[in-house]
């Protein structure tokens, strides 16, 4: 067993409005002088601790918590998963 | 998700040509059960609309009751719950996003939301747990964002919502009579639309909407944003006060195609616009796309050349977007461009008519009998089953839910959720008593007395409060129309609540229908949800703590009704029995007597006896006030019925009156002249809740355990995973 590092990130699909990111967007960075940003788009990620045979099975098993849990709505929202080696 | 094939076939022959795609978008959305009510349409006319306090204008999305002293109330109501039942936080919210605009759009400012809930099984449905949770956490973070209270509401679990959400939201608004918006145009006005940008969010939402939710599309997800509404909010109220506005329409099911279809139907007028300047959020939308897009949070609005430097202004100042779209011609045509080339050209008596259906009905079969009663075994402990309804779902106390929606924001809150009806300061000195109600038990036993029965339950509950119905709203929720069982339920519901407002001359001022509401295991029970809206000229009831020593009268006639009753499904696991019914000269004979006797300030508090019946109408009255009562069942006005019944039968038109014993000669002189059925059934003392049938005790409960019981039990329910 190896301990892997997994990150989770969920943001709202394509296509799919993100006031949040649309408010930093238009509110605080475009007031700025940062006229060359186009987009922001927020997410939001958790970080799991997994001990784990290989990097595929990690990845699988979270990927499994997040769906069975119903930690992301997958009408609303993707997730992708990030394993790392600790 | 497009038309069908009939109805293809009719728009070629009203058309006389082959519809462009654009065309077919547009209709198709236009001509879906959601915005065009082609089955129920025939059938609602038969509701009374009309009534001395009833302002009717045309193109108004929601119900204007004159108030007085050049005021007025404006209420809707509306459900999501295809929206809610695959995300139920966004689908929640943009629920009550939708209604506020329709509130808006009539040119008042939206002053309390209330909201009608109702899932699945929540003691073992995870999924269910999921909805509700999320669904109540969406409403909050919406009214509270927008500074709107959610004032009152109800929550309800039963098998039929199974993986289903029912998210109705109902609305009131005020303002000023001369401030309302007279739907009105002249050639060569403009259309500007207004608010957040088109997306791609809630394609296809109405059809959707009219399709069971088996057909798994799930593309109409809106996200909602509060903060933009709030300004929309603002800006159209300060343009109204300028005057800027000729007519205005909010976007809700249909997006475009709907708002500017219905917009020139209602007005008598054509509109030409072009979709290349409609300011969108993604730049490779498809025309079609465009038109039928249902992102939220957005106001359509007909005003002139020179009234739009001003609105210009206006937006500017809250910094939302605005594009002219369009302008009005006098062909009453929808005239859809994209930049030069015409994609759909078409009568708007064609778009906003859908040809209406009269769809055969039949008696469901599984009525049969179902009103035959059950005799259930004698209970051996009436302490422990009234300790297991307290902390039944339906019963347990609401306030893990209204504890989350700010319901005191614009300090007009007088009477708070957790009592009968919330009640609302107006600015004239009157105040406004509203309530939601919905009964799908008894709907489902009996879709006619059921109907009637939560029609008069919301009556009953303004009643509570001193103010006499002046207005309803109707939202008839029901499964799939094609199915000739499920519309008879619809039709007998419909039936009900007509005879019922024309007899009580409450009209009806606005409403919904809700069909299609099907989940994996079968239709929906039939959910008509009613809101009654109450005027009290004077002052409202002013609710006062029970001491030692109060007494309790009882109004109204107990009856052998369990049928529907949440003891006879939350403790025998039995559907069916006789549904309560209402006698109606029963009902206004109690009703008026209860008004006299607030107006007169003979009492501390007026509350209804509705879901669990007595035993837990009166517990909620020692648990809210923290003190214990000795009530003798023989004295519960009715004929003579075994303990349980009288108990736990849910019987209309039964109101509990606390007061102090001085006052008691004047009550009975009132209650002696409506003639109405009553009674001094005890009073209140001690610290525990206790009943006593010919001097047997029957129930003898803490009060503290119970209200521990009942305060805390949805709570756990929700929270345990």
């Amino acid at each position: 067993m190896t301990n892997y590092q997994v990150h989770v990130t969920i943001e709202n699909k394509p296509g799919i409005s993100d006031p949040e990111g649309k408010t930093i967007l238009n509110d605080l960075v475009m007031k700025g002088t940062h006229k060359n940003i186009s987009q922001i788009k927020t997410a939001k990620m958790l970080k799991f601790s997994i001990d784990e045979t290989d990097k595929e099975t990690a990845q699988s098993k979270i990927k499994e918590i997040c769906d069975e849990l119903r930690i992301y709505n997958p009408m609303v929202s993707v997730v992708k998963i990030d394993v790392f080696d600790v | 998700m497009s038309l069908e094939s009939h109805e293809l076939e009719e728009l070629k022959t009203k058309i006389g040509r082959n519809p462009t795609s654009t065309e077919l978008q547009i209709v198709a959305a236009e001509w879906s059960e959601h915005c065009s009510y082609k089955s129920s349409k025939k059938h609602l006319k038969m509701l009374p609309m009309d009534g001395p306090l009833v302002i009717n204008e045309k193109g108004y999305d929601s119900g204007v009751l004159d108030v007085g002293d050049g005021y007025v109330v404006t209420a809707h109501i509306e459900s999501h719950n295809h929206p809610s039942a695959v995300e139920p936080y966004g689908g929640a919210a943009t629920g009550v996003g939708g209604v506020i605009r329709d509130i808006l759009s009539a040119g008042t400012r939206p002053i309390a939301l209330l909201d009608g809930l109702r899932f699945g099984n929540i003691e073992n449905d995870k999924h269910a747990k999921w909805l509700f949770k999320n669904a109540v956490t969406g409403i909050a973070d919406y009214g509270n964002c927008l500074g709107i209270p959610t004032v009152g509401g109800e929550v309800e679990f039963d098998e039929c919502y199974k993986n289903y959400a029912m998210v109705d939201v109902a609305a009131i608004g005020f303002g000023k009579k001369e401030n309302l918006i007279k739907n009105h145009a002249k050639k060569g006005d403009l259309v500007v639309l207004l608010g957040g940008a088109t997306g791609r969010d809630g394609i296809g939402g109405s059809q959707f909407a009219s399709d069971s939710l088996e057909t798994e599309d799930r593309s109409a997800v809106q996200i909602p944003d509060p903060f933009i509404e709030k300004l929309i909010i603002e800006a159209i109220l300060e343009a109204r006060n300028e005057q800027l506005i000729h007519a205005m329409k909010d976007l809700g099911g249909g997006g475009l195609s709907c708002a500017v279809s219905e917009t020139a139907d209602a007005l008598d007028i054509g509109i030409e616009m072009d979709v290349e300047k409609v300011h969108i959020r993604e730049s490779d939308m498809h025309s079609d796309e465009i038109m039928i897009s249902e992102s939220q949070e957005r106001m359509l609005i007909v005003t002139d050349n020179e009234k739009l430097i001003k609105l210009r202004k206006i937006c500017e100042k809250f910094r939302i977007e605005c594009s002219v779209i369009g302008h009005v011609t006098f062909d009453n045509k929808m005239h859809v461009k994209k930049g030069e080339t015409s994609i759909a050209n078409i009568s708007t008596d064609i778009v906003a008519n859908a040809t209406l259906l009269d769809l055969p009905s039949r008696k469901p079969v599984y009525l049969e009998n179902l009103e035959t009663a059950k005799s259930f075994p004698q209970l051996s402990d009436y302490s422990e089953t009234l300790m297991k309804l307290l902390g039944s779902p339906n019963i347990a106390s609401k306030i893990w839910v209204y504890s989350q929606y700010d319901h005191e924001v614009g300090i007009r809150t007088v009477t708070k959720p957790g009592h009968d009806a919330s009640v609302l300061r107006l600015d004239n000195g009157k105040s406004l008593s509203i309530k939601i109600d919905g009964n799908p038990k008894q709907c489902y036993i009996n879709p006619r007395e059921g109907a009637i029965g939560c029609f008069e339950e919301a009556c009953r509950n303004v009643v509570c409060t001193g103010a006499k119905p002046i207005g309803m709203l109707d939202h008839l929720q029901f499964g799939n129309p094609n199915d000739p069982e499920i519309f008879w339920t619809f039709l007998e519901s419909l039936k009900g609540l007509t005879d019922f407002a024309k007899d009580f001359e409450i009209p009806c001022v606005g409403g919904k229908v809700s069909l299609y509401n099907e989940t994996s295991d079968g239709p929906i029970k039939p959910t008509p949800v009613i809101g009654v809206i109450g005027l009290i000229d004077k002052k409202p009831l002013r609710i006062q703590k029970i001491t030692s020593g109060n007494s309790l009268i009882m109004i109204g006639e107990t009856k052998d009704e369990l049928g529907g009753s949440e003891y006879s499904e939350y403790v025998h696991k039995f559907i069916g029995g006789k549904c309560p019914s209402v006698d109606f000269t029963e009902s206004k004979k109690n009703m008026s007597s209860v008004l006299e006797i607030i107006e007169n300030k003979l009492i501390k508090s007026a509350h209804d006896c509705s879901k669990g019946g007595l035993a837990i109408a009166i517990s909620e009255l020692c648990m809210t006030n923290q003190i214990g009562c000795n009530i003798s069942l023989e004295k519960i006005p009715g004929e003579k019925l075994d303990s349980d019944k009288i108990l736990f039968s849910e019987s209309h038109s039964r109101y509990l009156i606390t007061f102090e014993k001085e006052n008691i000669q004047n009550l009975e002189e009132i209650l002696k002249k409506h003639n109405v059925s009553y009674s001094v059934i005890g009073e209140f003392t001690g610290d525990s809740i206790q009943f006593s049938n010919d001097s047997k005790p029957i129930i003898d409960l803490s009060v503290d355990k119970a209200q521990e019981t009942w305060f805390n039990s949805l709570r756990e329910m929700v929270l345990r995973a």
